[in-house]
């Protein structure tokens, strides 16, 4: 995944749409949105939003003891709640905080005490969160399950893209394969100065982000109004 | 397993129009995605997802109730709908019969697609006093587009729909990024920013993306139309006007140069605390990089020289030929379904309607066809006023009009009040009789976007809990009661006859979704063609672009633009800055929040709990001030607190508040509307002379430490 900090607007819709997604319960935030300040008089703010890197060189992978932390062949770093006995070294072992332990105060419902709505009933169907155990973004993995049996491509079919890419008015978020030179990921991290955060974790992080001033493109004329998607450029030196 | 289901629809959670996928199972929804053959090709913000939290909340109201106690005292008693509405007829008739038809005000709050019923319901049964947040939010804008385009709507041209994207764009005083406002789109916006070559953020602070654009002017509030009338010297004096439009196609070049002499960079650059050098460069980027557009925001709508400020800004688009090129500032032509505003406009207004407009003789601009809510309270308060009984629709005048303690004082002499919502809130406690509205996952409805290229259908996906109706069925209803000649037999007649033009019932409609005229049916240029004229031409009195207003001259106006200080500032109220030493200005949105709504959905509170209020670390040290310390704000009017957020983007000496906010969990009839509304602070003795907008952005504060709080 490529987050794009020049277009994010700080709009909170990723939170949202991942907790719509996996019915999170409400202490449970799967990605979080972090500012950056510089002051000085020409003051910038950069929000990043973040989530589990799916790191390939996983610390928390590496300290599970029971191996309900571990990853898929794609890259994917999932926990398995059937195995996981709630130690939380993992939640320790991840430098960059992704991951939290649902413990009973965390799994509060909408209207604690009040009403359980129809939705978080269809919910605990739906989507399992056992208590005691440890949750984080799973880059949408049932998702892009999904998508790939129907045969389409993550990233590029919306059916096999994480629901926060989805929703991202923004475009800052860009989701698809780094193993694949020609991906829009790859291009991206390659022409932007795609970086890692903290790379001195040394846990190689699956998420780049990237930066650059809007506008410093020429403005583009388009050849044919019908196209569906108008021809867009790149933007940023 | 039971039926799954997908409904298509159009979210309205803000000003809306986000295509909307809702996934139904066993008439629950299970899931809220954004449809990607929409317009808004699939995206949603926090707001619309979150509505999965707002349809299910155990604070709904389920059902019309009367008040028992006293008014506020929050007792109250369920009556059934036929009570209601007879109580209702029964007010209003009598009303009617001994004041007028003119002592009736009907409310609402942002128009979100439901204002045809409120005009049309008022016009029907002969008022024209709609009491409604327009002249402080876009009202002002239309009034004076309409004095080039006549029918009164220029939007920036994100679509590329004539083969060229806008190269300059100016964002001024908005943050369209994040809140999709008066129905253009955060998606289309930031999706045009790909083909920008400079944007322009004009903002007392930073913003998601003034760091990050070409050029970015933190302006002193208040002073906009300081820069824009320097902008406009720069571009005549340095010869960089559109030669050709202003020949040909404007009215009064010669005077506005003459006037905009005296507004030199350097003079701007002392009222505007901007450097002279930016405005210059601002100036030259507009002028030459062309096509471009300039979004305008609300703020510049809540303030007393809202007129002319706007004013300003229309000549500027004006010099540099912005008005109807591909790329620039283009009036949409609606689809063959034609205005939605012609199902109300069909009912004119009357001449006695317009004599009984509470405001109108003052503010000819503002309160031609609705009442200036401000003279409403003022006549409350002073024994006169022509308002007796009050129809509430949709929103809460009691949070967002200015000086919220003379509102609440106000709103408790009227002769009756009843107020449509979802939830019990503060205007909803002082009222006589309380009706029950529906959400929008849960109507059939029309959508209308302010560009008006297009209408969406809202698509109901479960039923309204209780009782709730929506509020086209709250107007037919009680329309059919007092004016049945207007009415219709059941909501969809009246949805079957707003689309008859277009050739549409609503059930073709409904599977539709959206109706648009975009691409190549939209025409450019209108001012070369007959479509406002015959042979060409502007829709005004002089058949070109008005750069001096003969119609603000007949009316007694200044034709051409200037720049006036705030009502309160250190400049026009020196004495009153040394006891007030900051600049308080109330505009401060979260994106997750629409105006007052949404403190109670549990998920967007989670984004951010308590009000909070922007202020410069340097300032905030001044006065003792440290990050997440609730701190009072006083201002002559009264103070609130909002807890501090010391951030180095804010201009020093200014003091952002978060607007319209309240805590629905505190126990009525306020609901701790005085803890922290910046409206307490505001003054609605000041307002704008063609729009009445009261000084909301741009007044005088001190700042405090709270020191009872943590
Ligand atoms: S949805 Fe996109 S723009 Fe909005 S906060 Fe998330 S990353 Fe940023
Ligand atoms: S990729 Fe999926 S699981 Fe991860 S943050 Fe985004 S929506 Fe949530
Ligand atoms: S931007 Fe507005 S219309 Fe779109 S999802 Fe959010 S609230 Fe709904």
């Amino acid at each position: 995944m490529v987050v794009d900090l020049s277009s994010c607007v700080r709009c909170y819709a990723c939170l949202a749409a991942c907790r719509i997604e996996h019915f999170l319960p409400m202490g449970m935030s799967w990605p979080r949105l972090i500012e950056l300040e510089t002051g000085g008089d020409n003051p910038t703010v950069s929000t990043y939003s973040v989530r589990c890197n799916q790191c390939k060189d996983a610390p928390c992978v590496e300290v599970c003891p029971t191996g309900a932390t571990q990853q898929r062949g794609d890259g994917i770093v999932w926990v398995d709640q059937n195995k996981c006995v709630g130690c939380r070294y993992c939640v320790v072992a991840c430098p960059y905080q992704n991951r939290t332990f649902l413990s009973k105060d965390k799994d509060k419902g909408f209207f604690p005490g009040i009403v359980q709505t129809d939705f978080e009933k269809a919910g605990k169907k739906l989507y399992q969160h056992q208590i005691g155990t440890t949750e984080k973004c799973n880059f949408c993995a049932e998702r892009i399950d999904v998508g790939l049996a129907k045969g389409l491509k993550p990233g590029i079919d919306r059916e096999a893209t994480p629901a926060c890419v989805n929703t991202c008015p923004a475009k800052a978020l860009t989701f698809g394969d780094l193993d694949e030179p020609d991906s829009e990921v790859s291009r991206l991290i390659r022409e932007k100065g795609g970086f890692q955060l903290h790379p001195e974790y040394n846990t190689d992080p699956s998420i780049y982000f990237i930066d650059g001033k809007i506008g410093q493109v020429e403005a583009t004329k388009i050849e044919d109004r019908h196209q569906k998607e108008p021809h867009t450029v790149g933007v940023g030196d | 397993m039971g039926e799954k289901k997908i409904i298509k629809t159009t979210c309205k959670s803000c000003h809306g129009g986000c295509g909307a996928l809702v996934t139904v199972e066993d008439g629950v929804i299970i899931h809220i995605e954004g449809n990607p053959e929409s317009p808004t090709r699939g995206t949603m913000c926090s707001k619309g997802l979150s509505s999965i939290q707002h349809i299910n909340h155990p604070d709904r109201l389920l059902y019309p109730l009367k008040r028992m106690g006293k008014r506020g005292e929050g007792k109250w008693e369920r009556i059934s709908w036929d009570e209601a509405l007879d109580t209702i007829e029964q007010k209003m008739k009598e009303s009617i019969a001994k004041h007028g038809a003119s002592s009736i005000a009907v409310s609402q709050g942002t128009g979100r697609g439901y204002n045809e019923y409120t005009h049309r319901f008022a016009r029907s049964i002969g008022t024209a006093n709609i009491i409604t947040p327009g002249y402080i939010c876009h009202s002002p804008r239309l009034g004076l587009y309409g004095l080039v385009t006549g029918y009164g709507r220029l939007y920036c041209d994100y679509h590329g729909w004539g083969g060229e994207f806008p190269k300059t764009q100016i964002s001024w005083a908005k943050q369209l990024e994040i809140s999709s406002a008066d129905g253009e789109m955060a998606v289309w916006f930031l999706d045009s920013l790909k083909h920008v070559k400079n944007l322009i953020v004009i903002d007392p602070r930073e913003t998601a993306l003034s760091s990050r654009a070409t050029l970015w002017l933190q302006i002193r509030p208040g002073t906009d139309a300081a820069l824009a009338l320097a902008m406009i010297n720069v571009i005549i004096n340095e010869g960089l006007y559109d030669r050709d439009f202003v020949e040909n196609w404007t009215y009064g070049f010669e005077n506005l140069k003459e006037r905009v002499q005296e507004y030199t960079p350097e003079r701007a650059a002392e009222i505007t605390w901007l450097k002279a050098e930016d405005i210059r460069k601002a100036a030259r980027l507009f002028a030459e990089d062309t096509p471009g557009c300039i979004q305008i925001g609300s703020s510049l709508e809540r303030q007393a020289n809202c007129g002319q400020t706007l004013r300003s800004i229309i000549c500027l688009l004006g010099v540099t030929g912005n008005i109807e090129r591909p790329g620039s500032m283009v009036a949409w032509m609606p689809p063959d379904t034609g205005l939605r505003e012609d199902f109300f406009t069909e009912i004119p207004i009357t001449p006695e309607m317009r004599k009984g407009i509470v405001g109108s003789d003052e503010y000819k601009m503002g309160a031609a066809r609705t009442a200036h809510s401000d003279t409403v309270i003022k006549q409350l308060l002073n024994g006169n006023s022509v308002i007796k009984v009050w129809f509430s629709v949709g929103g809460q005048q009691i949070l967002h009009l200015a000086n919220t303690t003379e509102v609440i004082r106000a709103l408790k002499n009227l002769e009756f009040l009843v107020h449509a919502d979802q939830f019990m809130g503060p205007m909803a406690e002082i009222a006589d009789i309380l009706l029950p509205a529906a959400h929008w996952l849960e109507i059939d409805d029309i959508y209308d976007m302010h560009p008006r290229f297009m209408i969406e259908a809202h698509n109901r996906t479960v039923n309204p809990p209780g009782e709730a109706w929506q509020d086209s069925k709250i107007f037919n209803e009680v329309g059919k009661r007092l004016a049945p000649q207007y009415w219709f037999e059941n909501v969809e007649k009246m949805l079957d006859y707003q689309l008859k033009k277009g050739n549409m019932t609503w059930k073709d409609f409904s599977k539709k979704v959206v109706h648009a005229r975009m691409g190549k049916d939209q025409i450019y240029y209108k001012y070369k063609t007959d479509y406002w004229r015959k042979g060409g031409g502007f829709p005004t009195p002089t058949g070109k672009m008005e750069l001096y207003s003969t119609v603000l001259e007949d009316l007694g106006y200044d034709p051409l633009p200037y720049f006036q200080e705030p009502g309160e500032s250190s400049v026009s109220t020196p004495d009153l800055a040394k006891e007030f030493p900051l600049v308080l200005t109330t505009g401060y949105r979260q994106p997750f929040y629409f105006l007052s709504q949404y403190r109670n959905i549990p998920w967007l509170r989670s984004f951010q709990k308590d009000p909070v209020m922007q202020i410069h670390p340097d300032t905030a040290k001044q006065y003792g001030i440290e990050d997440g310390d609730w701190a009072w704000i006083e201002s002559p009017r009264g103070r609130i607190k909002q807890k501090a957020r010391l951030f180095p983007g804010i201009l020093r000496g200014v003091v952002m508040a978060t607007a319209n906010c309240f805590y629905p969990e505190e126990p009525g009839p306020l609901h701790g509307l005085l803890k922290s509304n910046p409206n307490v602070l505001t003054n609605n003795n000041h307002c704008d002379p063609m729009y009445g907008s009261p000084d909301l952005t741009a007044l005088l504060c001190k700042v405090y430490k709270a020191e009872d709080e943590k």
